[in-house]
């Protein structure tokens, strides 16, 4: 408990300075933007700030990619709630009620309701990630290889279960993914592996030119298909904003429901906060005592979700954290920035690194702060931002997007690699694919790699060692599980 | 699923099996060791032969679902937003092929140019205007803020010399 307290202040200490606290802003007001806009999702704008991190420290980074992604989560729920445009796809569930409540006159309340779940959400999240991670970084301490190994394929396992859509096609993204990360340099032999005569391939393929392309270039393609519908929202007043004690009543216990049930969903595989949402919303609905309100515009079918989808944030950092694995996109995204600095996030880096841990916390308390404090006054400035017309928005986000690949290493080849991955992504997300996996497994494949091997060289080429130690079986076990119970269900109700 | 529809899936899982494909061969040529000593090859080969597996089961599934219903005739529209799918997509791969001869700034208005008049544009000279600030924009960001090295020529010594 000394260990937290200290930590905090020392954090606090840090994050409090002008600097740090311009970061936070920032991230917090970008990922306002990038979840109040359609399409422009809080992966969608990492993946282009991915580059202009490099300039900054490690800290910095981590403080501007930890607001983007808070922000992003309550910046959905704005237009969710005024115009019934989905920011991004953590907020759909929010469409539902907070919209009927915006057509009902209590669109401000409906805001004010999302602002305080995700600030309750976000603290308790946080407190949740400061603990968690602390106990769990101590014993992944003492994890080998064939541990690592456990938690990689699992990790991968569970993303494939969650992902949604078809489980051939995550298992097939999830393979190319490992098999785009073993191109380059092998780190054991020194043996090229397919790089075919071209040495930049040599240092393998670099994370930022695929996300880019996948998540920002596709995006934008993708826009181009859809139609652009003209939206106007009705101005909300500053007085609006005041719930009725009614309606904190209702709300109060949802938030504090959501922000429990988000964080443990966010230390699942897959995309938590979406999940989380709909999970929230669900159990909100079985246990109100007015379900008939439901979809009509209940409070708690916007406070439960909006508390979840925050919450499902805190708890996607704890297995990058402690453990030094993504499990969501976003997260990638992090260890992406964390690694362009020459850090590698896992239980010694919580150790050898504390400053930076703590920083990023204190960080997310004053982020998350400054989201109830700013975004409630300047909720119609962010409103009008959807104004800005696709046809100008887009073009510079594919020319930031190519200068910002092009800063990094200055090469000529990651920008024919943004291109490709661009093409790459918008063709098989038109085609249903989830793109998701690859990018994950693209950043955990070599990890799975490494770990394999050095398991089998401590065995001596025995599996079963490998496979059957308490930690690894019981987690292979678990993921077993999660692939045949739904099946073993599902035949039970056919007979 | 249309007969459109059928087809593209058919596309995507013939090209999904051909990399497979083609990724399994490559990890042929590479050394496998033993489980105890693995060699380069050795994760790979497995991978290679797991996609191999699935792509091609993939494929089998995409083929036996047959098309229902007649095929749907592409709007104006939709092929018109497929030709500027196509164009920034042109774009977006020219810009590196070009920025090395026309440097960094000439580069960036060309290929916002270019981007902006795919978006159909309202105003030809605001597109103009925009692109010409987008490019000199992103070099004094880039350039001088975050200090990255663009490749320069006649416009950007000039706008250094004039104190941007």
């Amino acid at each position: 408990m000394w260990e937290i307290t200290q930590g905090l202040l020392s954090g606090f200490d840090a994050a409090l300075t002008p600097l740090y606290l311009f970061y936070a802003l920032a991230g917090t007001i970008l990922g306002t933007i990038t979840g109040v806009l359609p399409g422009l999702g809080p992966l969608g704008a990492m993946a282009i700030l991915l580059s202009f991190t490099l300039k900054m420290d490690a800290t910095a980074a981590m403080i501007l990619f930890a607001g983007i992604y808070y922000g992003a989560m309550y910046g959905g729920s704005t237009t969710s709630i005024l115009l019934n445009i989905p920011g991004e796809a953590a907020s759909v569930v929010t469409c539902i009620d907070g919209y009927q409540m915006s057509q009902k006159g209590r669109a401000g309340a409906a805001l004010a309701v999302a602002a305080v779940s995700s600030f309750i959400a976000g603290t308790i999240s946080i407190l949740g990630l400061t603990v968690v991670a602390l106990y769990l970084s101590d014993i992944a301490l003492r994890f080998g290889p064939s541990e690592f190994l456990a938690i990689g394929v699992c990790g991968l396992m569970f993303l494939i279960r969650m992902t949604g859509g078809s489980l051939l096609q995550s298992l097939i993204m999830t393979l190319i993914g490992m098999a785009l990360g073993t191109v380059g340099i092998d780190f054991l032999t020194g043996a090229e592996r397919f790089t075919y005569g071209i040495n930049e391939l040599g240092q393998g393929i670099e994370f930022l030119p695929v996300a880019m392309g996948i998540f920002g270039i596709a995006e934008v393609l993708l826009s181009v298909q859809g139609k652009e519908v003209p939206k106007s929202a009705r101005k909300v007043r500053l007085r609006e904003l005041l719930p009725t004690r009614k309606e904190w009543k209702r709300s109060i216990p949802s938030m504090f429901r959501g922000s429990f049930m988000g964080f443990f969903m966010g230390l699942v595989p897959g995309p938590s906060p979406i999940i989380a949402t709909f999970v929230s919303y669900f159990t909100e609905k079985r246990l109100s005592k007015h379900p008939e309100e439901f979809g009509r515009g209940a409070i708690e079918a916007v406070a439960g979700p909006e508390a979840a989808n925050n919450a499902a944030v805190g708890g996607a950092y704890v297995p990058l954290f402690a453990l030094g694995i993504p499990f969501t996109p976003a997260m990638a995204m992090v260890l992406g920035a964390l690694m362009l600095h020459g850090l590698t996030p896992g239980p010694n880096l919580m150790k050898e690194k504390a400053d930076l841990f703590w920083i990023v916390i204190a960080s997310m308390y004053i982020g998350n702060f400054m989201l109830i404090v700013l975004n409630l006054p300047l909720v119609n400035v962010f409103v009008n931002i959807l104004r800005v017309p696709q046809r100008t928005l887009m073009p510079i986000i594919v020319l930031l997007c190519l200068i910002g690949v092009y800063s990094v290493n200055a090469s000529l080849l990651d920008l024919l690699l943004l291109a490709i991955f661009g093409f790459i992504g918008y063709v098989l997300r038109r085609a249903g694919f989830q793109v998701a996996p690859l990018i994950l497994a693209l950043v955990i494949g070599p990890m799975i790699e490494t770990s394999l091997r050095q398991a089998l060289k401590i065995s001596g080429g025995n599996l079963a060692e490998v496979v059957f130690r308490p930690i690894c079986l019981s987690m292979y076990v678990a993921t077993l599980l999660c692939f045949t119970v739904p099946l073993v269900l599902k035949w039970i109700r056919h007979r | 699923m249309d007969r459109k529809t059928y087809r593209k899936q058919i596309i995507i899982s013939v090209a999904l099996f051909g990399f497979s494909l083609f990724y399994f061969l490559s990890t042929l040529h590479l050394k496998m060791g033993t489980p105890r000593n693995m060699g380069p090859g050795f994760v790979p080969a497995m991978l290679g032969v797991l996609l191999l597996a699935s792509t091609a089961f993939h494929l089998i599934r995409v083929y036996r679902a047959l098309p229902s219903g007649e095929e749907t005739e592409r709007s104006p529209e939709e092929a018109k937003n497929y030709w500027a799918v196509a164009g920034i997509l042109v774009c977006t791969a020219a810009f590196p092929l070009i920025l090395e001869t026309v440097k960094f700034i000439g580069s960036t208005f060309i290929v916002g140019f270019a981007m902006l008049l795919l978006w159909k544009p309202r105003n030809l000279l605001f597109s103009f205007l925009l692109s010409l600030g987008m490019a000199v924009g992103c070099f004094l960001l880039f350039s001088r803020f975050f200090g990255v090295a663009l490749p320069s020529g006649f416009l950007e010594q000039l706008l250094f010399r004039i104190g941007a």
